[in-house]
């Protein structure tokens, strides 16, 4: 398995390691039901045979984290995105910024 | 170098290695929201424009290197009584964060031809001319050594940035590699 790194370019796996899941946020723990969203985010994971985001990181090369979607069934990647990139989409999609 | 069948074997090579000790290496990260700033402080100091891309750029006998998003390898001549990093730091106040990383990495330097050829043997990335062009940088591992290497701009060598704590082994790695040519490469 090879991975495109936004800023290196293609690369092999060896130059990576991996964390998990990229699709949940972590919960505010100020809210009201702090206790029952930290539960879910941490142990209610999703085990999906298909598509996946994945955060990875790339170690051995320019050290920045990536999103990685991955199909857990051939390992096929479809798309590799910054991941400093994929959280500014999302804080700017909750607050309304541009 | 020990051995002296090694050391015939790299006089065959046609391949040369030497070490840059007489550089002073500066890391320069960039400040959140600064880059403007940063590249006219740059561009005033050095007067050079750094890379956005995984390249080298030189002027005036200093080189920066892309060591990563927003991070560079400033490299430049470290002459008596002069500190390079500390004259970065200064003028980069406020809009990156400098560190002098000269006594943290060795720079090892191999020329010849027939370099890409050699280095193959242990290196995950692709050296072919249409993949690593000159000027090029690849921060990757050679030998299992962690490194940054990056490509003369005549195409006819590669600098590599290793830790200093392994450059014996790295060194050793090096001179076994290049020895290795008209053998396995």
């Amino acid at each position: 398995m090879r991975i495109s790194c936004p800023h290196c370019g293609e690369r092999a796996l060896d130059e990576f390691s991996y964390l998990g899941d990229a699709s949940v946020t972590r919960p505010d723990p100020a809210a009201a039901d702090a206790a029952d969203a930290f539960y879910t985010y941490a142990y209610e994971r999703r085990n999906i045979a298909g598509p996946t985001q994945e955060l990875w990181y790339h170690q051995a090369g320019c050290h920045a984290w990536l999103v990685v979607t991955r199909d857990t069934r051939t390992h096929e990647i479809s798309d590799v995105k910054a991941a400093q990139d994929v959280a500014l989409e999302r804080v700017n999609s909750t607050t309304g910024a541009a | 170098m020990s051995n002296p069948a090694t050391e015939a074997a790299l006089n065959r090579s046609g391949l040369t290695i030497s070490r840059r000790d007489d550089v002073a290496m500066t890391h320069v990260a960039l400040r959140r929201g600064r880059r403007a700033d940063l590249d006219a402080r740059v561009s005033a100091t050095l007067g050079l424009t750094l890379p956005d891309t995984s390249r080298t750029v030189e002027a005036a006998g200093q080189m920066a290197a892309w060591a990563g998003p927003e991070q560079w390898l400033v490299i430049g001549p470290q002459e008596a009584g002069t500190d390079p990093s500390a004259a970065l730091a200064k003028a980069l106040n406020g809009v990156a964060s400098v560190v002098d990383v000269s006594d943290s990495r060795v720079i090892f330097r191999v020329r010849g031809a027939s370099a890409a050829d050699v280095l193959s043997l242990s290196m995950g990335i692709d050296l072919h001319d249409k993949a690593f062009k000159p000027g090029d940088v690849a921060i990757t591992h050679a030998s299992h050594l962690g490194v940054m290497v990056w490509r003369h701009a005549d195409g006819q060598g590669y600098d590599f940035a290793c830790a200093r704590t392994y450059a014996v082994d790295f060194g050793h790695w090096l001179e076994d590699a290049c020895s290795k040519r008209g053998v396995f490469a």
